[in-house]
């Protein structure tokens, strides 16, 4: 129990996937204005990050590993996962509207997203089993939705406070993202 | 190496069948007309045309709730293509018009009662003892309707609004916005305009602009029936003709041009 | 006698330098009669008065010239006898233009009979019949916001009335109308307010004054000497807003208000000194509201002084009348510093509601530039309601006026502690008045869509 429980708050606060590891900046940066459509974009990497990673650890497990085709990894993940994805989108689609509506539009935005392709990998390089793989993956998108939901409201803010012209936009979110980074920092050395 | 690419291929194939299969049997059924009506209209999304947007427009046209000349920044050819997308008649686009500020009185023509040190916005600005212009009708020049134009049609000119008319998506906006009411839609086809609003009496205007209307009726009597008096403002009604050359320069008030 | 601290004390509030000296000494003054006067028709909140008069007609003093129109309205009357010059529109005091009457003065016409029937033993009267004197009278609250006070001694059935505070704290600087009407005029104000109270049927008077206006503490002090036990005074501590409604029930009676609520809501109603005095003119007198107090001061008057002036008297003759304005004259201000309207000219015409006209010199106008809002949180500390006007002010900036009204912006009565604090100088009231304005408008959009 004690190793899920560090586990997941490795991957949350210490390994942020965004602001320790830098995976997943587009959407970090592109859906960062409003907290609605950040919450969304964070739903829609919690639950394609879990399944993505049970998938992948099924084919790594069954297919790759006994015919020592490990080198396929990076395309094999690439084809299952954006497969895996427009899937489940036609089946939310099809079976769950208010669901689609709410994470629909974010769903193809992150099919080939490095952060999910990294949960991947990552498992297989930590030799993880398929819990441990799953759990993983779910406190990683986590970590990646708190990292967002913080960034939206700073930036939400900074919106407001009126920065000098040359700052504006794109420039002061990136400052801003990099004091975030900065200030998770502080949780290294917070796991062993 | 043959295990390799039977692998990726395999793998390959059977995701491609179940989308295949997934796109075949859990497809939902939309109506690719909407698409298309909606890439046609303008995508300013203003909501000139009483919906939300022009995605719900295009859904209500399609639906046969609306016709398709509600846009008015629509094209003729854009609304040929839409009439024919929906294979109905060719419907007429209805005469494009315009946004047109009724104030000239800028920074060198026009009066300030007092010195104004608030925010800019021009209700706001309105809200404190009636608004700095000494003109009580007279354009504010704080700049609310040029914030509220989704087309980015309005400049400030020498403190006061004017509308680039070949810029104006016609979505009236700004005529809401303006605390004033001095913003009108008018035909873009016509050219000469009053450009004042004071209701007030001539001896007034005369005090606190120099480009205002005073009263004088010279102008009705030259336009001949498409200027008409509404108390002590002329007014043009643009439902006639007005193609008299020497309205702007028998104005005694300065204030009829032709734009 | 019954006078004692405040037992509660608000959130919040500032202590601007109160400025009061030039004219706490200075006895009420009657202005001679000017020669003309503006009677406006919308000198109370609601909608305005209708004039029933004509071009040409004259008056008599204390004539009614506009009936009130609608529920929350007030009659006006004219303040003296004279001839009807002209109906039109003209300013106000608050920055908005409606219909004035304009009255060319008789100064040589005979007193005559007061318009009302006197009720000199209103204490036999049923409440009811004063209240309706209340109402003819055109009598609204006197404290700056000028709600009809006839509506306000009204309150529904469901909402019993226990405590009736007389209002007296004048937390606005230089301002000392309401001190002098209380220090000359004690034995008055204290009949007025008895008067409301067997309007009100309430139980409990409690009278607020701010404890740097002992002298008129001392006045009512002792014009109360035969009051019934249960009424009080309370030195509330000198305080800038001590004056407003919410605040002072709190400090008086440890109440909070509900959020949107009425004072009402929790049995109490505030009535204004000058408010009292003009209830017992109408009772005992028969005479309408159609004059007050008013302080004409600043460092641009020549001769500051506390007038009893006639409504409608232009700010022109107010200032004249002390001595004219210096030349140094930058800025008019309708009412006391914090809560007033700047005046973009002198030729504008006094209300009931005008309790002081300030003239400040060039040197104390000093133009300034707002910066961005550095986030100190001053104005957090300052807010009387504890709302957060720096939160309040950059959304209403961003436009973003659903987040304004998600934070309670509404409930904002624009007291301008914020404003007086902010080191960045930011105009927080105006961008709260203007998030309210939109707002305001949003709902009667709503309301208007939901009738048809």
């Amino acid at each position: 129990m004690t190793s899920y429980i560090l586990l997941v708050l490795g991957a949350v606060l210490v390994n942020n996937f965004v602001l320790n590891r830098f995976l997943g900046i587009c959407p970090f940066l592109g859906v960062s204005k409003k907290l609605e459509t950040s919450l969304g974009m964070s739903g829609a990497v919690i639950f394609v990050m879990t399944c993505a990673a049970a998938v992948t650890w099924c084919v790594d497990h069954y297919l790759l590993k006994p015919y020592g085709l490990d080198y396929l990894q990076t395309i094999a993940f690439i084809l299952v996962i954006a497969a895996f994805v427009q899937l489940v989108e036609m089946l939310l689609k099809r079976y769950v509207p208010p669901l689609y509506s709410a994470l629909g539009i974010y769903l193809p935005l992150i099919t080939t997203n490095c952060a999910v392709l990294g949960v991947a990998v990552m498992n297989v390089q930590n030799k993880s089993g398929f819990v441990e793989s799953t759990v993983f993956a779910c406190a990683a998108g986590c970590g990646f939705a708190l990292a967002l939901t913080i960034f939206t409201g700073l930036r939400e803010k900074i919106e407001r406070a009126d920065p000098p012209r040359a700052f504006r936009g794109v420039a002061i979110a990136l400052v801003t993202a990099g004091l975030l980074s900065l200030a998770f920092m502080g949780f290294n050395g917070l796991v062993k | 190496m043959i295990t390799s690419i039977l692998v990726v291929s395999g793998i390959g194939l059977v995701c491609g069948v179940a989308l295949a299969l997934g796109a075949r049997y859990l497809s939902v059924e939309e109506n690719p007309l909407i698409g298309t009506v909606t890439e046609l209209l303008l995508g300013a999304n203003c909501g000139a045309c009483g919906y939300a947007g022009c995605g719900g427009y295009a859904q209500a046209i399609v639906a046969g709730e609306a016709p398709p000349n509600r846009c008015p920044s629509c094209t003729p050819e854009a609304l040929a293509q839409i009439s024919a997308a929906l294979g109905i008649a060719p419907i007429e686009a209805a005469a494009r018009e315009v946004a047109l500020v009724l104030c000239r009185g800028d920074d060198e023509q026009a009066q300030k009662r007092f010195v104004y040190d608030g925010i800019t916005d021009c209700a706001a600005a309105a809200a404190v003892g009636g608004g700095d212009k000494a003109c009580r009708y007279g354009c504010l020049g704080y700049g609310t309707c040029l914030r509220a134009c989704p087309a980015g049609a309005i400049e400030m000119v020498n403190g006061v609004a004017r509308v680039h008319p070949e810029l104006c998506i016609s979505c009236r906006k700004c005529v809401a916005a303006c605390p004033r009411g001095i913003i009108r839609m008018v035909p873009a086809a016509s050219h000469t305009h009053i450009f004042c609003s004071s209701r007030d009496p001539g001896a007034t205007v005369r005090k606190v602009c120099k480009v205002g209307c005073i009263g004088c009726r010279i102008c009705t009597r030259l336009a001949e029936g498409a200027i008409t008096m509404d108390g002590t403002l002329a007014v043009v009604d643009y439902k006639q003709p007005l193609d008299n050359e020497e309205l702007p320069a028998k104005c005694p008030g300065k204030c009829i041009l032709k734009v | 006698m019954k006078v004692s601290p405040a037992p509660f004390l608000f959130r919040g509030g500032i202590h601007p330098p109160d400025s009061k000296t030039a004219t706490a000494a200075l006895p009420l003054k009657d202005l001679p009669l000017p020669a003309r006067l503006e009677v406006s028709t919308s000198q109370h909140l609601g909608a305005p008065a209708a004039p029933c008069v004509a071009v040409g007609d004259r008056v008599t003093a204390g004539q009614l010239i506009a009936k009130a129109s609608g529920f929350i309205s007030a009659n006006v009357h004219a303040p003296a006898a004279g001839t009807i010059a002209a109906i039109r529109e003209a300013p106000t005091p608050t920055g908005r233009t409606a219909t004035a009457i304009i009255i060319e003065t008789d100064a040589d016409a005979p007193a005559g009979e007061p318009p009302y029937k006197p009720i000199p033993d209103w204490r036999e009267q049923a409440p009811r019949s004063l209240l309706d004197r209340v109402a003819e009278a055109g009598i609204v609250g006197m404290g700056g916001a000028g709600f009809p006070t006839h509506v306000k001694l009204s309150p529904p059935g469901d909402k019993p009335i226990d405590t009736l505070i007389l209002n007296g704290a004048e937390c606005e600087p230089f301002l000392n109308s309401d001190n002098r009407l209380l220090i000359e005029r004690a034995e008055q104000v204290w009949e007025g307010c008895q008067i409301i109270r067997r309007i009100l049927g309430a139980g409990t008077i409690r009278v607020a004054i701010e404890d740097n206006k002992r002298e008129a503490a001392k006045a009512l002090a002792a014009a109360m000497e035969s009051a019934p036990d249960d009424a009080h005074i309370h030195l509330l501590k000198t305080l800038y807003p001590q004056g407003s409604e919410k605040q002072q029930i709190y400090s008086v009676t440890g109440r909070t208000v509900p959020m949107g609520g009425l004072p009402m809501d929790v049995g109490c109603v505030v009535e204004n000194v000058a408010t009292a005095y003009a209830v017992w003119d109408a009772v005992v007198n028969g005479r309408p509201l159609t004059a007050r107090a008013i302080t004409v001061t600043g460092d641009a008057v020549n001769t500051p002084t506390n007038w009893f002036a006639p409504v409608g008297t232009s700010f022109a003759d107010l200032v004249a009348a002390s001595g004219g304005a210096r030349d140094n004259l930058a800025k008019l201000i309708a009412g006391g510093p914090m809560m007033g309207f700047a005046l973009p000219s002198l030729e504008v015409a006094m209300s009931k509601t005008s309790s002081g006209l300030l003239l400040f010199p060039r040197e104390c106008v000093r133009p300034y530039r707002s910066m961005a809002c550095i986030n100190c949180g001053r104005c957090v500390e300052a807010c009387p309601l504890g709302l957060m006007p720096n939160e309040l002010s950059q959304a209403a900036e961003a436009d973003d006026i659903d987040e304004a009204e998600n934070r309670h912006v509404m409930d904002c009565f624009e007291c301008g502690a914020c404003a007086y604090v902010c080191p960045a100088r930011r105009p927080l009231v105006q961008h709260m008045r203007r998030a309210k304005a939109v707002i305001t408008q949003r709902r009667r959009a709503a309301a208007q869509q939901k009738k048809t």
